[in-house]
């Protein structure tokens, strides 16, 4: 009953706020915080609403009874468990919006934005709770062409209405290979509600599962943004506003992970091996190439999506090693993997955030994306530093932070392979962990880049020079989740029970496999194997070694002051600093034959010894767009050239067509009736 | 009961005219003469009408050719003849197809409507003659919209395949319901407002109802 006054309330909260917009729409400021507030008031009721179910009952409600098609709620506690990352990234980045949005003042319709980021919230969270087919294509539409809208909100720029008609392009390419999914169990199951869907899974012919499954991966592949489909992701979304790229890249393409556990678990059992081997392949490949191309990335937001795809890689080969378990028949094992992937999905959508909030940031007090045009914001902005610093580490797997312990247990759940007795998946996983391995690396590289190269020496332009700190309600967002990596690093004692609660329930088995000891120590599986993480102790080291640190810095000696890596010259200059590009050379040499990289160099000099200008232009070769997209393309263009030969403008024209084709039905029936 | 009615000689007299004042239609080179052939169609229609009601005794009927009456034989022709003189367009009929060969295919869309109608083997050999007459008007009325340059012809066209579709409803069920009757009258008259505007329009944009000069607009 609570539940139903609950669920009730956080959708209804939404809507006020997306109402309230609308109402409110001439008044910038009141329109802003009415509904951001409402949102994060929602985004609270939604908290307690999964918690509820996580910890008690599944949840069903039905608005017409008996009708047929059913429209329905159903959730259970995977639902639960994506409403509950939905609902904490919504709570912190409504009360960064707040702030965010000043930006738009008297510039931007402020009430369309709230409005549509209010509806884009909504239609998440419909995603999720679908009970029927037909429901969920139509909530999946309306969160997609939402979305779309967010993306091209700033539409005055050429690039923003290209990444819009990209994204939207992409989006309906997967929604057309989710129908044919749902068209299959329809067909067998004879029915769109999702409950009958479960039941065909089990009689359903193997071949039919195997394209069932492959429709769905590849569809909401689309969405997750694996590879080879990543295109769309690192255009749209940094296209948003701040706030959105948040929203999508924390939590958009996570609804596609969830319908993806969703089909191959629950309905369709995960029965088959191959699928757990595409699933860790894909996730593999998006894992190193997102990375990969991150590291090169100028671009700020740009970069941040790229490793969105990478982090999308790393749940997706938490999920395969569950399901390679599962068709192995080791379901504690498959339980395990499948909480690293939930556990990382969760720590993905909190750093993930924080890092886009923080981005926004940036945006919005420096103007600029570009991370060479940045430099020395750490005088500027402490606050953010310190806040986005929090997010880098925890997005480097770095102890004591979340992401190290969402990967430790991912590469845990892989080496746990030696279980098994099937020699392929061993190799297969094994390989995986190792590319893992190189990933983590490159990530930690790449964003110790974007820190150092955003923060640290001196301004690079004038955008840098007269950056000043932000406003409260932004560093308030970014701080909660800033928190909120803190706190998923050092106590997953008390998450990780929930996640086995959330696996048991659909893969049957529970992991039954944590003991925690003193100090936040897990180790697993509780009896058998050794392995053991003390995050809580790490933290305690850590904090430890600092302390020298601290008094070495604290205590006041006799030392001269001089400009950070003046290498005895006399003055040091922006322009003397180590750029971007230039930090990120090495790993472009090593992976050369991936990125083809284009270089420029023009330079003139005045005399023979002195060079006057030096012009430096290096350009990345995007493999997938090049090779596969643009000859895709290239054709559709051309055959859709040679049908416009019938396309004549002229009404005589088409009018004729009917007419023929009329006639020839007619002659058609003639023949057939004598 | 339709039998009785659309086996009379005076119907099969009236299906007769109704198709001759169609070939008048595709015959003559002139706005006007065209705008009056359709006039009395739609007059001859009326009675058609008028003949089922009185047979059947359904009064609504009576309202229905009453309506056909003044709307189709009075107000569109006098919407048309409105349009040529606001307009000023030349009185002549330009044409993709001449006069003769229009004529022959016309003919021969009544052939096919026949054999058309006769190999449907449901419809009995009598009711058969109004519906293989209204599969003519609608073919017809496509023909004329494909083979006339004027935007008007283009109206007229679609007027007559309306008319053709009236024959057809009424041979078969001996007239639909008055609610639905007063609905399609409705959405004709409003059609053809629309079309008259559309064609004040293109006039204005153009200087010309030619739609030969529609073809600019692709992109």
């Amino acid at each position: 009953m609570v539940d139903n006054y609950l669920f009730i309330g956080f959708v209804a909260f939404y809507l006020l706020g997306a109402v309230s917009a609308l109402v409110f729409n001439k008044k910038d400021a009141l329109c802003s915080y009415i509904s951001f507030l409402s949102a994060s008031i929602g985004a609270l009721a939604g908290f307690a609403f999964s918690l509820s179910v996580i910890l008690g009952d599944t949840f069903h409600f039905i608005l017409n009874e008996g009708q047929i098609p059913e429209f329905g709620f159903f959730i259970d506690k995977l639902s639960a468990f994506f409403i509950l990352v939905i609902s904490i990234s919504v709570f912190a980045v409504s009360i960064f919006s707040t702030g965010y949005v000043r930006e738009y003042f008297g510039k931007k319709n402020i009430g369309y934005l709230c409005f549509l980021y209010n509806m884009f919230i909504l239609s998440m969270i419909l995603v999720i709770c679908a009970n029927n087919a037909i429901m969920f294509l139509i909530v999946w539409e309306l969160m997609s062409v939402i979305s779309f809208f967010l993306v091209v909100y700033e539409h005055e720029k050429i690039e923003t209405r290209k990444a819009g008609f990209f994204y939207i392009v992409m989006t309906h390419i997967g929604t057309g290979f989710i129908i044919l999914s749902f068209l299959i169990f329809a067909g067998t199951s004879g029915s769109f509600s999702f409950e009958t869907f479960r039941a065909a899974g089990s009689t359903m012919t193997p071949f039919l599962k195997d394209s069932a499954f492959l429709f769905a991966f590849i569809g909401f592949g689309i969405k997750a943004g694996i590879v080879p489909f990543h295109i769309w992701l690192p255009y749209a979304h940094p296209a948003a506003p701040g706030n959105v790229s948040a929203l999508m890249s924390g939590v958009m393409i996570k609804t596609a992970i969830f319908m993806l556990i969703r089909i191959s678990f629950d309905f369709l059992g995960a029965s088959q091996a191959w699928w757990g081997y595409s699933v860790l392949a894909v996730g593999t490949i998006s894992a190193i190439l997102g990375i990969l191309y991150a590291v090169v990335e100028p671009d700020m937001k740009r970069m941040l999506a790229f490793s969105s795809i990478e982090n999308i890689g790393i749940i997706l080969i938490g999920l395969g090693a569950s399901m390679i378990f599962l068709s192995n028949e080791k379901p504690i094992l498959s339980a395990i993997a499948m909480m690293a992937a939930l556990y990382h999905l969760l720590n993905h959508s909190v750093f993930k955030g924080l890092l886009f909030m923080g981005a926004g940031s940036l945006l919005y007090s420096t103007h600029t994306k570009n991370i060479e045009k940045l430099g020395g914001l750490i005088k500027r902005m402490p606050f953010s530093a310190i806040l986005i610093l929090i997010g880098v580490l925890s997005i480097s797997a770095m102890p004591p932070f979340s992401g190290f312990v969402s990967e430790w247990l991912t590469f845990q759940s892989l080496l746990l392979t030696f279980n098994l007795d099937s020699n392929f998946a061993i190799i297969m996983l094994s390989i995986s962990a190792a590319v893992l391995a190189l990933t983590g690396a490159l990530a930690a590289y790449c964003f110790l880049k974007f820190f150092g190269m955003v923060f640290l020496a001196l301004p690079r332009s004038e955008n840098a020079q007269h950056a000043r700190e932000v406003n409260i309600p932004m560093l308030a967002g970014m701080g909660f989740f800033a928190l909120l990596s803190i706190m998923l690093g050092i106590l997953p004692a008390f998450i990780l029970p929930m996640l086995d609660r959330i696996a048991a329930s659909f893969i049957g088995t529970s992991g039954q496999s944590f003991s925690f000891g003193t100090f936040g120590t897990i180790s697993i599986p509780s009896s058998a194997w050794i392995s053991i993480s003390t995050p809580g102790l790490l933290a305690i080291v850590l904090i430890l070694m600092f302390i020298p640190i601290i008094i070495l810095f604290t205590s006041k000696r006799n030392m001269p002051v001089y400009e950070t890596w003046g290498c005895g010259q006399p003055f040091s200059t922006a322009r003397n600093e180590y750029s971007a590009i230039a930090f990120s050379k090495p790993v472009q040499m090593w992976f050369k034959g991936l990125y083809r990289p284009a270089r420029e160099m023009e330079v003139t000099y005045s005399s023979q010894y002195l060079k006057e200008s030096f012009k430096f232009k290096s350009e990345i070769e995007q493999v997938f767009e090049k090779n596969f997209y643009t000859p895709v393309v290239d054709f559709v263009m051309a055959m859709s050239r040679k049908a416009k030969v019938i396309q004549t403008g002229s009404i005589h024209a088409y009018l004729g067509y009917i007419f023929g084709i009329l006639v020839i039905l007619f002659m058609f029936i003639i023949a057939g009736g004598s | 009961m339709s039998e009785v009615i659309f086996g009379s000689k005076i119907m099969q007299l009236l299906i007769a005219f109704i198709l001759v004042s169609t070939f008048m239609i595709l015959g003559s080179t002139r706005l006007y003469s065209c705008v009056r052939a359709f006039g009395i169609q739609s007059f001859l229609l009326a009675f058609v009408a008028g003949i089922v009601a009185y047979s059947t005794g359904k009064y609504d009927i009576y309202i229905v050719a009453l309506l056909t009456l003044i709307i189709k034989s009075a107000v569109i022709p006098y919407i048309f003849i409105y349009i040529i003189r606001e307009i000023k367009v030349k009185r002549e009929v330009e044409l993709y197809v001449t006069i003769s060969p229009s004529i022959i295919i016309g003919g021969i869309l009544v052939v096919i409507s026949y054999y058309l109608i006769r190999s449907i083997s449901i419809i009995s050999e009598l009711s058969s003659l109004a519906l293989s007459a209204s599969v003519s008007l609608v073919s017809i009325g496509l023909f004329i919209m494909i083979s006339r340059k004027k935007a008007l012809m283009q109206m007229l066209g679609i007027l007559v395949m309306e008319n053709g579709l009236f024959l057809g409803a009424i041979s078969l069920t001996n007239g639909m319901p008055l609610l639905v009757e007063l609905g399609i009258f409705f959405d004709v008259l409003i059609g053809v407002l629309i079309m008259g505007i559309l064609i004040f329009r293109i006039n204005k944009t153009f200087e010309s109802i030619d739609t030969d000069m529609l073809k600019t607009l692709i992109g």
